[in-house]
């Protein structure tokens, strides 16, 4: 009786594959750590890692919420305002009859919805995601200063100590985060993502879900991108309805540095996790090295140029010879 | 009826239908909407959009996007005033090495996506945001006043009652259909993007083709900087950052396929005038800004229904 033979080893097999064009991500980032460590040497105290990671957390929370839309092949100008609409409403709620957790739910509930929405959009009436998201913004935004048109609502205290305090929760969140998404990706919804995106019509022909996988997907992006501007209202113990529009531009370099690719399903969640790490790494090295604010504009442009062109020139020049 | 499916099949004349039936119905129930100085007023907002759209229009034809026309109007808004000479009364001389500097930006913008194999949307992204931190290093924050006379004489004359934009934006179309419609380098264009591989394959360079359409998106930008810095005689950080959008709806909304190879300046036209009547109808209606944001948004979605979809899988 012959038995199909799965290699024992397959698993790590497809992993070190996926691991292979990270390689340099993963070097530059540690170099960066290194050198941050040693300006910053606190970085090793309990606090002074919390502070880090708080720092980073919800850029990685907008870089994944980015990353679902590229791999779908989608890619959303909407982030920046769902963050600040995230925010918006954990202000404005936290403080009604259903306290810090009747604001936690209206705030995911408003991030599946509103995303869940724009995935409709996308997928049944064939519309291209850039597009639509672009619209959206302008419809978020709206809804965010009808609810709170200048800054302003109530956080609790306790709730920013324990999100924003001296604790590395945010990090705790993060690894949270990344072990539901493993999860996710062993549902039929979750690798149908990678299908979808790669290829939409063979992943239709063999069964996947193509438009239910998007919807699911963009209400997912939606979910993150609102809980990060949750994330940012407790850290400044207020809300402000634009508050978020950095993040649409930093979500996409962030993406972009962590290797996913524009045109759907390729990239990993890890390399996208190095990628926001690398961003915020980067902006607290150039701080502690005295650049202007401002500098750091200019060297984000140049790094992510170089993070997209260099893998692809070296590869064409592996190919060559 | 066979023209009515006419219409609903040819994207850039249902928009321009949409534009006059907008312009009649405000016209009559509103007052003061139908004013010649009140239409000429539109039309003087939809020349700043409808160039810098020129622009994206060679772009997204191509397949691409220029996510830096904003940054550039802003650069060339900022520069004008710093880089004129003293010693030149007309001010030419400052507009034509503006110019220059914005379609330079351009070229990197195409060299990075033709040499460097960045995608579009990635490239000018980073020039974006490369430009945002530059402009504040170099310029400060503060704001500068233009005394360019060509400039000030572009955003402020009226040769024949008729906005001096508005006819820099007749020209501007003139050009942009003839070279789409009426030479080979605009069918290379859309050859490529319909299909990249085979436009490559009966010899289009990509290379080549791409340079020349990023530069094309840069210099229209930066003539749109000029126009947008002589109608407000101030250039601030910041003031291209609402046209970087504006421009991509009124392609978009002019049927041109964001995916590339379909589409026409001919619907861009009506498109950036439909998006800036738009904008006007919502001030009139006196709401809130966020209102405001939600109108525009649902309305961009509304056109976009009737005119943006994409084909069936």
């Amino acid at each position: 009786m012959t038995v199909t033979r799965v290699p024992a080893n397959l698993y790590t097999a497809v992993q070190r594959r996926r691991n292979r064009g990270l390689t340099g991500l993963y070097l530059v980032v540690a170099a960066f750590l290194v050198v941050y460590a040693i300006l910053f040497p606190g970085l090793f105290t309990i606090g002074g890692f919390s502070k880090f990671t708080q720092n980073w957390f919800p850029l990685a929370l907008v870089t994944m919420a980015q990353a679902l839309m590229m791999l779908n092949g989608g890619i959303s100008l909407a982030i920046g305002p769902l963050v600040s609409l995230g925010a918006v409403i954990a202000a404005v709620t936290m403080g009604g009859p259903l306290g810090v957790l009747g604001g936690l739910l209206a705030v995911s509930a408003a991030g599946l919805f509103i995303g869940a929405a724009t995935g409709g959009i996308v997928a049944y009436l064939r519309l291209p995601a850039i597009i639509v998201t672009l619209a959206g913004s302008f419809i978020i935004t709206g809804i965010a200063l009808l609810l709170l048109p200048r800054p302003g609502g109530y956080i609790p205290d306790w709730f920013s100590d324990l999100l924003a305090g001296h604790t590395p929760v945010a990090f705790g969140l993060l690894v949270l985060f990344l072990i539901g998404w493993k999860v996710y990706l062993a549902t039929p919804l979750g690798i149908g993502i990678y299908a979808a995106g790669n290829n939409p019509v063979g992943a239709y022909r063999s069964g996947v879900p193509v438009e239910r996988v998007k919807v699911f997907a963009f209400a997912l992006s939606g979910l993150l991108a609102a809980l990060a501007g949750l994330f940012v209202a407790a850290q400044t113990g207020s809300g402000d309805p634009v508050i978020g529009t950095p993040f649409t531009l930093n979500s996409i370099a962030g993406a972009v540095l962590g290797g996913v690719a524009f045109l759907g399903g390729r990239g990993t969640m890890r390399g996208v996790i190095c990628g926001s790490l690398l961003l915020s790494v980067m902006i607290n090295v150039m701080f502690f090295l005295g650049f202007p604010p401002v500098a750091q504009y200019v060297a984000q442009g140049l790094i992510i140029v170089g993070a997209v062109a260099v893998p692809q020139l070296t590869s064409q020049w592996r190919a060559k010879p | 009826m066979n023209a009515i499916k006419a219409a609903l099949r040819n994207p850039p004349l249902l928009t321009l239908i949409l534009v006059v039936l907008v312009w009649i119905i405000a016209g009559l129930t509103l007052r003061g909407f139908g004013a010649y100085g009140h239409l000429r007023y539109l039309l003087e907002l939809s020349a700043v959009i409808g160039i810098v759209a020129a622009g994206q229009t060679l772009v997204i034809l191509m397949g691409g996007i220029d996510l830096s026309v904003g940054a550039i109007i802003t650069v060339t808004a900022i520069l004008l005033p710093l880089i004129s000479p003293e010693a030149d009364p007309t001010g030419l001389v400052g507009i034509v090495l503006t110019l220059g500097i914005a379609t330079g930006i351009g070229l990197l913008n195409g060299a990075g996506a033709a040499y460097l194999k960045v995608p579009p949307i990635i490239m000018t992204l980073a020039m974006a945001t490369f430009l945002q931190g530059m402009l504040v290093i170099i310029a400060g924050g503060s704001a500068v006043s233009v005394t360019n006379a060509a400039v000030i004489w572009l955003g402020q004359a009226r040769p024949f009652e008729v906005p001096a934009g508005v006819l820099l934006w007749v020209v501007v179309s003139i050009v942009m259909l003839i070279i789409i419609h009426r030479m080979p380098v605009g069918a290379r264009f859309l050859a490529l993007g319909a299909n990249p591989l085979a436009a490559r394959l009966s010899g289009v360079s990509v290379g080549r083709n791409t340079l020349l359409v990023f530069a094309l998106s840069g210099f229209f930008a930066g003539l749109a900087g000029i126009l947008i810095l002589g109608m407000n005689r101030q250039g601030y950080v910041g003031i291209g950052a609402p046209y970087l959008l504006t421009s991509i709806a009124a392609v978009v909304l002019g049927g041109t396929s964001i995916l590339g190879g379909r589409g026409t300046y001919a619907g861009t036209i009506p498109g950036a005038i439909l998006l800036v009547t738009t904008t006007a109808l919502i001030t009139v209606v006196n709401a809130s800004p966020g209102w405001r944001s939600i109108m525009f948004g649902s309305l961009i979605l509304g056109l976009l229904l009737i005119s943006g979809r994409e084909a069936r899988r």
